[in-house]
């Protein structure tokens, strides 16, 4: 280990050491092109860099040695040579080595090895190409591009002959070749993989796919300084070459580290936007300027300002359409899902589906039939769902976290598929798209829990209330009517044991006694107003009393079936109220009570014959029938025509 | 008469014992809830048992189950219920059923006299009725054979339910009894009742006929 180490630090600082030699000492010729020399620097100390990175952790990992000894002979170490032809020999041949390690890393990406053992040929066939033909061009006898036309070439004692372009050229093609196979292997290797290793993969293939892309932006880029009169476009393509070395370099990196790994779906995304949107911006900059350049005359001011304000317009429009088109393309799902979700988001809009459905049209966007939004409910001080199931504490099912809404405090949580967080585009998009439909739902659920305690909690107070008449009517009949009983029951024992001569007192303690009786008869009145004993034996024996005690004629209809006690209750005191009512401004001949009971719900009816036009008023008795019957959950319809009667119904839910 | 109290109320109950004793009658047993009660009365076999309908422990009905079950298991023990309110149907019911049944109202003991007769015809096997349940039972005076009858008639009638005599009711109408023969045969007549000479059945009869009423 320690041997590998060593020689891992020996390569890497010889890189450093050369490249700051060609730095220090540029090749002539390269004083024309200075800006050209940190590209240089670039495409050979990134791939070093990142090898010795990787080394150092892990130092068997071949991919660390194909960039550490891959970019060791693109190194321009013309000054540094000595011998000054076989220095610019050297560097007129090298150039394929550019591509050497690149395809190197294709062949055995991720892992370090080959694809399978057939993959041995081409792999071999690939190393003899690249040696040949390097190896070949060392022997080439032309003279040197100027400025070194003068120098002297160790080769030119010889002259080329004819047949060797049959070695050449197969030679050639095997260069060719074997990056098609390079590509081939990747694009395999992406084909079969998944998780993690199709990520790395994917960051593979970007690197890759932008030497192509490079390509078609360095010919537009020739085309429009060629029609302005600009540089020459081998330099540029030369710089732009480099600069794709220290692209692919930098991709392995960050596959080989893991380090923002699945950033890649995004950077492939935006890649090919722009590319897109700069080839075809590139292009109409180029018609523009060729078309007006023919009308204005070559290179004036307006042809420019024209093309370049013309691109300029068309910048935004057009990175929107082509980022649609992309998502489209590319990546089909992420494109449906938001979609989707943006057409839920409409029919919440237009309120033909309640907000609290965006849980399962984002799970339906991701195509995780697990995943699930709950809601974070400040009020409540928990996660809940849409059902206003509280949740205080999250589910620990292996399902992953993510965060919907504002950083900070989170509107809601979606729980999904730990494996979509390789898929961050599909993912981010979802949920960026769902977050006004969540926050909305989150409302909705939070008010509609908040409304649940309210009116659980009315309806407690009035089950109190009616529990405290009962504790009162207790209190009225056990404790002071039997004292009154008591009290008079002594009165007449000492009336009847009085002597004779005492008589005279007897019509006063008769009148002390009747007193007495009146007064049990009064509190036996009221305890019947605060609740009626017979509520004990049913709603309809109840009602019937009231019927009795009632200064209108009353018919009653009530089944003698027994419901829950504070039903009844409920029930009774509306009809009270509901009689109250009747008697106090109807103007009524006779009233008709009718209780039914069906499906769950008890439907108390009570109609009177009278004037009318009742109107439930603040603070009036059918206000507060309102009240009560909505304390139970209930509903009350009052219909009261003028002229036309009063019809006071009621709807009770009861399980019997 | 041997009687047994079942009241929780102390005080009450004293007063009820003491006036009873002035009356010549036996306290065998005075007890505070249900399950005493039921105790006692196998013990001593009674032949009156004046329970109160709420007593310990649930302050709810079980006196009156107390005093159905004492009927249930010693028929030579009577039973006369007494309640601060007016109960229920289910009360006529019971004293409607079968003699030895009573039920009044606790302040009914005001009327000395009153009280202790009722309770004398009950352990003796007949009825007493509060006069207020019986008013309930008249109440839906519309009905037809009802509103054949008199006022005065009515009133015999509301008598005879209570469980009154015919004696009972000429004492209290200040009438002779050959007057209250007479309105009750004609009560009788008029809804179709038979004409028994039992005082009891006669009440019987009246009470079911009031209870089918609707």
């Amino acid at each position: 280990m320690r041997i590998y180490r060593v020689a891992v630090v020996v390569v890497f600082a010889a890189t450093v050491a050369l490249v700051v030699g060609s730095l220090v000492a540029p090749p002539t010729e390269e004083h024309r092109h200075l800006w050209l020399l940190p590209f240089v620097a670039l495409a050979t100390l990134t791939p070093s860099v990142i090898g010795v990175l990787i080394a150092l952790r892990q130092p068997r990992n071949v991919i660390a040695w194909i960039l550490l000894v891959g970019s060791l002979p693109t190194v321009r170490i013309v000054t540094l040579i000595p011998a000054r032809g076989w220095a610019l020999q050297w560097d007129r041949a090298m150039w394929p080595l550019l591509y050497g390690w690149p395809i190197a890393i294709a062949f055995v990406f991720p892992d370090g090895r080959l694809l399978s053992r057939r993959w041995r040929v081409p792999a071999a066939a690939a190393v003899v190409c690249f040696v040949g033909f390097v190896g070949l061009a060392m022997f080439d006898p032309a003279r040197f591009d100027p400025p070194n036309e003068s120098v002297h070439n160790p080769m030119s004692f010889w002259h080329a002959p004819g047949w060797l372009v049959a070695v050449w050229l197969p030679l050639w093609l095997g260069i060719l070749a074997s990056l098609t196979a390079g590509a081939l292997a990747v694009w395999l290797r992406l084909r079969r993989s998944s998780g993690v290793r199709r990520l790395q993969m994917l960051w593979l293939a970007w690197a890759g796919g932008l030497i192509p892309l490079g390509l078609v932006w360095c010919g537009l880029g020739s085309v429009i300084a060629w029609w302005f009169g600009g540089a020459s476009s081998s330099r540029l393509l030369y710089a732009f070459l480099l600069l794709m070395e220290t692209g692919v370099a930098a991709a392995v990196g960050i596959a080989v580290v893991r380090y923002k790994l699945y950033a890649i779906e995004q950077l492939i995304n935006r890649t090919l936007v722009y590319a897109v949107l700069t080839i075809i911006l590139g292009a109409t900059y180029a018609l523009i300027a060729v078309l007006l350049g023919i009308a204005a005359g070559r290179g004036s001011a307006w042809v420019t300002a024209t093309a370049t304000l013309a691109v300029a317009a068309a910048f935004r429009p057009l990175r929107g359409r082509i980022q649609l088109g992309v998502d489209r393309r590319f990546d089909r799902q992420r494109f449906a899902g938001v979609r989707l979700v943006e057409a839920f988001e409409r029919e919440v809009r237009d309120g033909r589906r309640p907000p609290e459905e965006i849980g399962v049209v984002v799970a339906q966007a991701l195509l995780d039939p697990l995943a699930e939004i709950v809601f974070w409910l400040p009020a409540s001080h928990s996660f809940g769902r849409a059902t206003g199931e509280l949740l205080p504490v999250l589910p620990d099912d292996g399902r992953t976290r993510t965060a919907v809404g504002s950083r900070g405090e989170p509107t809601a949580i979606l729980l999904h598929d730990p494996r979509l967080l390789e898929r961050p585009n599909l993912l981010h998009g979802v949920v960026r798209a769902a977050r006004l439909s969540s926050e909305i739902a989150r409302w909705r659920v939070e008010v509609r829990l908040q409304l649940q305690e309210v009116e659980a909690s009315r309806a407690r107070i009035v089950e109190a209330g009616y529990e405290e008449r009962r504790r009162l009517e207790r209190d009225l009949h056990d404790g002071a009517q039997q004292r009154l009983v008591s009290l008079g029951l002594q009165i007449r024992r000492m009336q009847r044991s009085l002597p004779r001569e005492a008589a005279i007192l007897v019509p006063a303690l008769d009148k002390i006694v009747d007193e007495v009786g009146a007064a049990i008869t009064d509190l036996r009145q009221i305890a019947a107003g605060v609740r009626p004993v017979r509520l004990d034996e049913g709603l309809a024996s109840a009602l019937a009393d009231l019927a009795r005690t009632s200064p209108i004629p009353v018919e009653v209809d009530a089944p003698v079936e027994r419901l829950a006690a504070s039903v009844e209750a409920a029930a009774y005191f509306i009809a009270c109220e509901a009689l109250t009512n009747a008697v106090k401004h109807s103007s009524a001949s006779k009233v008709s009570m009718k209780v039914s009971h069906r499906d769950g719900t008890l439907m108390l009816t009570v109609a009177d014959d009278g004037i009318g036009g009742a109107a439930p008023r603040r603070g009036s008795g059918l206000a507060g029938l309102h009240d009560r019957v909505a304390a139970h959950g209930g509903q009350l319809e009052i219909a009261s025509p003028i002229a036309s009667g009063t019809r006071i119904q009621a709807a009770l839910p009861c399980e019997s | 008469m041997r009687i047994v109290i079942a009241e929780d109320a102390v005080l009450l109950r004293e007063g009820l014992a003491g006036l009873l004793e002035d009356a010549g009658h036996r306290i065998v047993a005075r007890v505070g809830d249900g399950e005493s009660l039921l105790a006692v009365v196998s013990e001593h076999e009674p032949d009156l048992a004046i329970v109160d309908v709420r007593m310990p422990p649930t302050y709810d009905d079980e006196g009156l189950r107390a005093a159905v079950q004492i009927r249930q298991l010693h028929s030579e023990t009577s039973v006369l219920v007494l309640s601060q309110h007016i109960e229920s149907r289910h009360v006529v019911d019971l004293v409607g059923s079968g003699g030895g049944f009573g039920y009044l109202l606790k302040d009914r003991v005001l009327d000395v006299d009153g009280f202790l007769e009722s309770a004398e015809r009950v352990a003796r096997g007949g009825s007493a009725l509060d006069p207020e349940v019986v008013k309930q039972l008249l109440a839906p005076a519309d009905d037809e054979p009802l509103a054949e009858l008199t006022p005065r008639e009515r009133e015999v009638l509301a008598l005879i339910a209570e469980g009154k005599t015919n004696a009972g009711i000429a004492k209290q109408l200040w009438v002779t009894e050959k007057t209250v023969e007479t309105h009750v045969s004609s009560i009788l007549g008029k809804l179709g009742l038979p004409r028994s000479v039992d005082a009891h059945r006669r009440v019987l009869a009246v009470l079911a006929f009031l209870r089918a009423a609707p």
